[in-house]
Formats: structure tokens, sequence, C-alpha cells
């Protein structure tokens, strides 16, 4: 007997509001802009102009100039890449921590889920922001060093929430049955723990990239992270801070987009969440 | 073939004492027999089946499978258990990955055993059995989701079918489909049966179910075996009253018998 | 359908035999869902009596309607849109205002799901919850607590006078499902809607409740409409019997009839494709297939992708509504063209 199956069950149509397309079409602008910023900015941004010192926003510079006369808007174009990259990296890098170490917590004995726990939960009690200045500085201050210190402090979150959805997905009856199949360990949380326990991590990594640019932003305002001339953004504001009185453009224009980047990504953080769990809808 | 030889087992109450939930169960599953195993919500079920699995480690007694007890078992007899006792849940929505194609998930036992090694083999081994169970080569590259419950649960047997295992225990296979998709399931696992000479261990509450499907029957009370014997015995010849009482209510789909025992009830104090 | 049919049979045909006095007369009604999609139609043109003191059962299987109509009738789902007309002792319960609707649920009409613990509030004590209908009418602390008891007492709950003081979570799951029945009951409602009220029980605890529920229905003459899967629990209890298929009402007949002669193919399948405890058999005969979604339904007859007697006309023309010889009201082609 051979059964007639249903023409293919309808694959959920994903119809998305004019709302939520604006929130995607953004962050994809912005990523795009930052795979090709560095390519279209011109190369006089990185030399000084002193006949052009601290212009105003104007036609010709849309965003004023710098006390080097360099281009502000090109600046901006030119370090988005930087600015973006360095945070996606920041959150690829932790979350892989999180997740080495919620994988070793939930396979391994009671002793080794108890240890990382708790080293966990020493991670989550220091003041991040203090604790990856600290690491930064001691690695000498770059965009290099603020990078490592952020993966070194930013995972323990991913770590703890992964854990706990990854001990509930334990308990699914599909991970018993592989069990009961005689699948290995490995092959038990690769193929089916790991994956159906990342769906909460997506929300969180588009929050996170809101949040790890600011502080990365913020590592660089502080002197640690990356330095002037580097176009990164939070380097950018750190750079123009002494003339802000008189040049606000050149703080303003970087904060801007550094806002913009976080408040889409944040954006994007609330709508993939509401669509993986409907009730949130106000 | 299995042999569960007198397990007990508690778990604590609070307050420093324990619950029994099985007490000194006996039950022996033959090669290509289908026995019964019949019990209300907390008789103690799904407890058995754990501890016939392996997964939960009785407190005394023991369960041996072809003379090797499963709990002491070299690495070598547990990977062979693991081959030749197989198991079907209850909620087929949630017994498959969702995250696997029905190709990865019926061919993963052949991969894991190493019983096909080539990709070819299994996709082969795979359709095979798919066409066993009633399904189409198109169900290959398909996630569950686009399955119905009775589909899925074709897959499931599939899945747990596909090594040849020796021992099919399944936990209240059908009571999570529709009414008019029961009977396929059944007839399937009927059909399993018979053509592999396997053994079945059918845990259920539904009496029809198990009539319907095992020889050998067991009647299982708050943790305790209260009858056991051939489908015969125990539905036309019950011994014990809890089995009385358990076939007296079960609803007969005859408004006849239904509206007599109704009577009979009324009239009794 | 002439007299000589009739009086050959020897059974006299549904619309001529006497029929208690209509409580409940749903017709044509229909209930659409819109998705973010498209709209769906859940149920499709149904139309139904139901009499005083009558038990009647609606049968189906997941995706068939069945509760959905039965939220209809108490209007609880906002979300769907009803047509058609449901009226109750002469009144258009569609029409009605919210508020009078709340007043409808409290004092004529009950109902009871399948889960008793989402419908009980697991912070007030039992005989509060029991007595809440006649407290928001008004009826005094005093005498409400005391009908509460009543309705305790007659649903044999033991010790009712000490439990009413008592939380849901000390009861068993029976106890709390009588709980619930004496929460739909207390009012004196003249129909009781049971969604499922038996499927998470035991077959003990299941058979116990259902013979509570006959002989409360048999004593004030309260009319049931009993909504489940499960064709064993209808045939010992119910009137009458109505069999749902894909939003619509296929079959329906006097129980006897019904599952002595089932006349859709449907209901002959299921009542074969079921196993029975008391007849040991060799083969069950299943259906193909499976019921289809509510928003996948087969052109025509909705059954005829599953049906062993489908015929050309069964895919494209919907079968309207005849009445067999036997009485039933059947929607199939098979009976049509005679």
């Amino acid at each position: 007997m051979t059964l007639v199956l249903p023409t293919a069950a309808p694959r959920r149509k994903a119809n998305f509001t004019a709302y939520e397309l604006t929130v995607f079409g953004v962050v994809a602008a912005l990523f795009l802009l930052a795979l090709i910023g560095p390519m279209i900015a011109p190369a006089d941004i990185y030399t000084s102009n002193m006949l052009e010192t601290l212009f105003p926003p104007s036609a010709e510079h849309w965003l004023g100039t710098d006390d080097q006369g360099r281009d502000i808007f090109w600046r901006l174009v030119a370090g988005s890449r930087l600015s973006l990259f360095a945070t996606v990296l920041v959150v690829i890098l932790y979350s892989i921590i999180g997740m080495i170490v919620a994988t070793l917590a939930t396979v391994g004995p009671r002793w080794v889920d108890e240890l990382l726990m708790r080293i966990t939960d020493i991670g989550l009690s220091l003041p991040g922001l203090v604790v990856s200045l600290g690491i930064a500085t001691v690695l000498g201050p770059s965009l290099q060093s603020g990078i490592i210190a952020l993966a070194l402090t930013g995972w323990p979150m991913t770590a703890r929430i992964l854990r706990t959805t990854m001990r509930r997905t334990m308990e699914q009856p599909f991970v018993e049955g592989a069990r009961i199949l005689g699948v290995s360990r490995t092959r038990l949380m690769l193929k089916h723990v790991l994956p159906n326990s990342l769906d909460v991590l997506i929300v969180k990594w588009a929050g996170d990239i809101s949040f790890t640019m600011l502080i990365l932003a913020g590592l660089s305002f502080i002197g640690v992270g990356a330095q002037p001339p580097s176009p990164e953004w939070g380097a950018m504001i750190s750079g123009a801070r002494g003339y802000m009185s008189i040049a606000w453009w050149a703080v303003a224009a970087p904060g801007a987009a550094i806002v913009i980047n976080a408040v889409a990504f944040a954006l994007l953080a609330d709508i993939l969440q509401v669509r993986r769990d409907p009730s949130l809808q106000a | 073939m299995l042999q569960i030889d007198h397990i007990s087992k508690s778990f604590p109450a609070g307050r420093g004492r324990r619950t029994m939930v099985l007490d000194d169960i006996v039950l022996n599953v033959d090669e290509g027999q289908s026995v019964g195993l019949v019990g209300e919500s907390g008789s103690g079920k799904s407890t058995i089946i754990r501890c016939a699995l392996g997964l939960t480690r009785p407190d005394s007694g023991r369960v041996s499978y072809s003379g090797i007890d499963v709990q002491r078992s070299s690495r070598f007899d547990t990977l062979r258990f693991r081959r030749d006792v197989q198991l079907v849940f209850q909620d087929p929505y949630a017994s498959l990955n969702p995250r696997m194609t029905v190709e990865e998930l019926v061919g993963e036992g052949l991969l894991v055993h190493k019983l096909e090694t080539t990709a070819a083999g299994r996709r082969a081994r795979v359709v095979e059995m798919l066409a066993m169970v009633g399904l189409g080569e198109e169900a290959l590259a398909r996630y569950p989701r686009s399955f119905s419950g009775g589909q899925r649960q074709r897959i499931a047997i599939a899945r747990a079918v596909v090594i040849r295992p020796k021992l099919l225990i399944c936990d209240e296979p059908v009571s999570a489909l529709d009414v008019s998709v029961q009977a396929q399931v059944i007839n399937l696992l009927q059909d399993m049966q018979k053509q592999l000479s396997l053994g079945i261990l059918f845990v259920a509450h539904d009496l029809a179910v198990v009539r319907h499907l095992c020889t050998t029957v067991a009647v299982l009370e708050r943790g305790r075996i209260v009858e056991h014997g051939t489908r015969e015995q125990v539905f036309d010849t019950p011994q014990h009253a809890y089995t009385r009482a358990l076939l007296k209510a079960v609803p007969i789909p005859d408004p006849v018998v239904g509206r007599a025992r109704r009577a009979e009830r009324q009239a009794a104090p | 359908m002439g007299v000589d049919t009739i009086l050959t049979d020897g059974i006299v045909p549904a619309q001529l035999r006497q029929r208690p006095e209509a409580l409940l007369q749903v017709d044509q009604l229909s209930i659409d869902i819109a998705t973010r999609d498209a709209n769906v139609r859940l149920v499709d043109n149904v139309s139904f009596g139901i009499g005083r003191g009558e038990r009647v059962a609606l049968v189906g299987e997941s995706g068939s309607g069945k509760s959905v109509t039965a939220q209809a009738l108490m209007r609880l789902n906002s979300r769907v849109k009803l047509s058609g007309r449901v009226q109750f002792d002469g009144k258009d319960l569609l029409s009605l205002s919210n508020s009078q609707m709340a007043a409808m649920r409290g004092q004529r009409m009950g109902m009871v799901f399948q889960d008793p613990m989402s419908s009980l509030d697991p912070l007030m004590t039992i005989g509060d919850q029991v007595a809440e209908t006649l407290r928001i009418r008004g009826v005094s602390k005093r005498e409400a607590r005391q009908r509460a008891l009543d309705v305790l007492d007659e649903l044999k709950v033991e010790r009712a006078a000490e439990r009413l003081d008592s939380f849901p979570h000390e009861f068993s799951g029976g106890m709390r499902q009588r709980v619930v029945l004496a929460m739909a009951l207390v009012g004196e409602p003249d129909l009781l809607i049971a969604d499922e009220p038996t499927t998470a029980l035991d077959v003990r605890v299941q058979e116990r409740v259902l013979d509570l529920l006959d002989e409360i229905s048999r004593r004030r003459s309260l009319a049931v409409l009993l909504i489940t899967h499960d064709l064993g629990i209808v045939a010992g209890f119910a009137d009458r019997v109505m069999v749902m298929y894909s939003g619509r009402i296929v079959e329906e007949n006097e129980a006897t009839l019904l599952f002595a002669e089932p006349q859709h193919p449907y209901t002959r399948g299921l009542l074969e494709a079921v196993p029975r405890a008391d007849i040991t058999v060799d083969r069950l005969r299943s259906i193909a297939g499976a019921p289809p979604a509510p928003g996948a339904r087969p052109s025509g007859c909705t059954f005829h992708p599953r049906c062993d007697h489908a015929m050309a006309m069964c895919s494209s023309v919907e079968p309207g509504e005849t009445i067999t010889p036997l009485g039933a009201r059947v929607r199939c082609h098979l009976y049509g063209a005679g």
C-alpha cells in the first residue's frame, strides 16, 4: 500500500509587514555599506588637507570635515566596515565560546557542569566593560585588543542561556530516541541537541550586535580600542571630542551612525523575538 | 529474549519517604512474540519502559537481553543492545528531530551502526523501508513538519525498524493519532511483526488496541502486575478484580452493550 | 419518500418521529477565521437541533470543527466570524449583546472542557469557584455556598462539605472534572456542552463521570451536547449522534441506528477502524489517508480522496443532505441520486 501524500503542506508563507520589511531593508543596507564602503570611499580620507579643516556640513562635504580636513561622511562610510564587522566578529567569537561551554556543560558529568556554570556565574557578575577595559589595556590599545577583550567577556550570557535550552532539548523525546538508536555523544550534541537549541540565540544575536557596537565604540572612545586616525566610529568620536565645542558635527555624525546601527539591530531583534513567539505581539 | 526479572523501583516522595513505583515486576518477551502491557496513568508503565531500555536503573532485580544484563554490559554489548531493541514513542510530533530530513532520520541507524557505509547504499535501504511503511520516495528530502501525525508515526516506525531490531517497544504509539488513522498504524505494526518476526512489547492504556495486537497480556496496577496470561485468558476469563473492572469500563462502540452495562451498574449498589 | 417505505421498514423516519421540544436550533452555521494569509472556513453550513433533555453527541476527528462549533454556540471565541442562525429557547444567540450572552452562559448554558485544570483557578477554593456564577447573579453568600454543596453532593463528591474549602491541586483528575461539572451545573442550565470531558481520564473514572452526567441529565432533564472523538463513549450515552468530518455534519441519526446501520462511508469506516475490547478480529479495516486540514479541503465531498465508494461526481459536486429510509440525515452521493 502506498499512501498518496497530500500535496506538500504549504510552507508557511512569511508575510512581512511594511514596518518589518523596512527594518530588514535598513539592516541589509547597513551590511551592504559595510561591505562596499571602503571601496567607494575616496583615498584622501586618510590624508590631511589643512586647507579644509573643520568645515561645517555643506554641499561639498555633506557632514563637514574634521580637524585634519578629512571628509567626515566618507570617513563614516569607510569606517562602517571596521565598526560593523568588528562587532559581528566579537559576537561570533563569544558565541562560539558560549556554545563550547554550554555543550561541555550539557554533555559532561555533573561536576563539569557545576564548574563551568560557576565560572559563568563569575563572568556574569563581573562588570564586563571594566574587565574588557583591563584586558584591552594589558594587550595594548588597538582594535584587535578591543575585539579580543569583548570576546573574552561576552560569552557567559550566551553560555548560560544556551545551556538552559540545551538541557531542555535533551529531555525531548527525539533526543532520547537518538540515544536509544545508539547515536554517539558527539553526534547527539552536534546533530540533535545543538541545532535544536540555537533558535534562542538568533534573537539574542541581533540584540548583541546592537549592544556590542556601543561597547566597542565606547572602548575606542576611552582610548583602548581602535586608535585615531582609524575611521572606526568610536575612535572618530574620541578624536573629535577635543574640538567638540567648535565643530559639533565631527562628534555628532559618528555618534548618529552608531545610534542608527544600534537601533536598527535592536529593532531587528525585537521583530525576530515576536516572530518566534507571536504572543508577544502588542 | 528480553527478561525483566523481579525489578522494583521507588522514587523519593519528600520527607524521607519513598513511593514504590514498580514492585517485583516479572515480564518476558520472546522472539517474534507480541506482549501487551496494560495500565492506567501512574501505573508505572513508563518506568518499566525506561528500565527495559536501560535508561533507568531498577533498585533491585535485573533486566537482561539475550542473557546480558543491560545495566552492566560492555560497550560492545551496549551497541548491540541499541541495535536490537528499539522504541516507538507516543507523540509523533516530538519524537522526530525537526531539523532532519526523512532520509537522514530513517538512515541514521544505518549510519550509526555502520550497516550501510555509503550514502547511496543507505538511500536504497531507506527507500525500501519507506515503501514498507507506505511512504513514497518523494518523502526523502522532506522534513517531519510537512507530514501528518499518522505519517510521522510511520516515519518513526521506519526509523526504528530499518536496522532490523529484534524487539520493538511501543509506548502508546496510536493514542495521539486521529481515530481514522490509528488503524493504519496498528495494521502496519501487525505487518511488521509478521514479516520480520519482530518481538513487540506494546505498552498502552487502551485495552482494545492491546487485545487486537498482542497474544500475551499483562495488566499493571500501581506498579504491580496483577494479571498475566494469554489474550484469551485475560480478556475472556479475567481472574483479578482490577482486570474485570477495567474490562467493564472500556467503552464499546455498541449502544446496546453500553446501555445494558449502565443498567447493570445502576442496579448494583 | 412515501409512507409505504416507512411501513415496510418498520422504522419511523426522524422527521416524522415525536421529537422533544427544540431547545437549541442551529441553522446554516458557518465559522470562518481570518489567518495571516487567507480566510479559512472551519465549519461549513452546519444545521442541527437539540431538544429539551436530549443527549446528543457530536463526533469528529481533529480539524473536523467539532470544538469550534461548541465554542461558537457559547460565543467563546471572539477571533472567528460566525454566520447563520443559532436559536436557543427562541432567542437568537448571535444577535445578543456580549453582556446578555454572558448571562446566558452563566444561567442557561454550561460548558466543560477536556482539561479541568485549565478551567479552575488554582488560588481559589472549590466552594468559591462553584458558587461564583451564583454570586455574580446576586445570590447571597450563604445560599450560594449551600447550592454549591448541593450540586457537589449530586455529583457524589464525597465529604463535599469539608472539601468546599480545599484547593484544586488537592483533587484527583476525576474529582477536578466533577468540580468543573459542578461549576457548569450549579446555575441549573438547560443545556450543557461537554467538549471531550473525559478524554484525559482513565477508563474507570471516565465511566463514572459519564454515569453521573447521565443521571443528572435524566433527573434535571438537562440537554447535553457531548463533543468527542471516541465513538465508544458515545454509544452508551447519547440518544442521537452527529458525525462531523472536515467542517460538515456528514451523518446524523438515532444512536442505535447509527451504530447498527451506519450510512455514510466515513461513519462506516470509523466504526470498522476502531478495535474492540470485547471481540478479537484478525485485521482492522483502515481508512486511507488522513483528515484534511481546514485550509486544504478537497473539492466536492471532502471525504472523497479517502472514500472506497467515490464516484466521478464526488470530487466535483458537494453532496446535499438526504434522509435515508432508516432516518439518517446523510451527506453522500450514494444516497442522493435515489
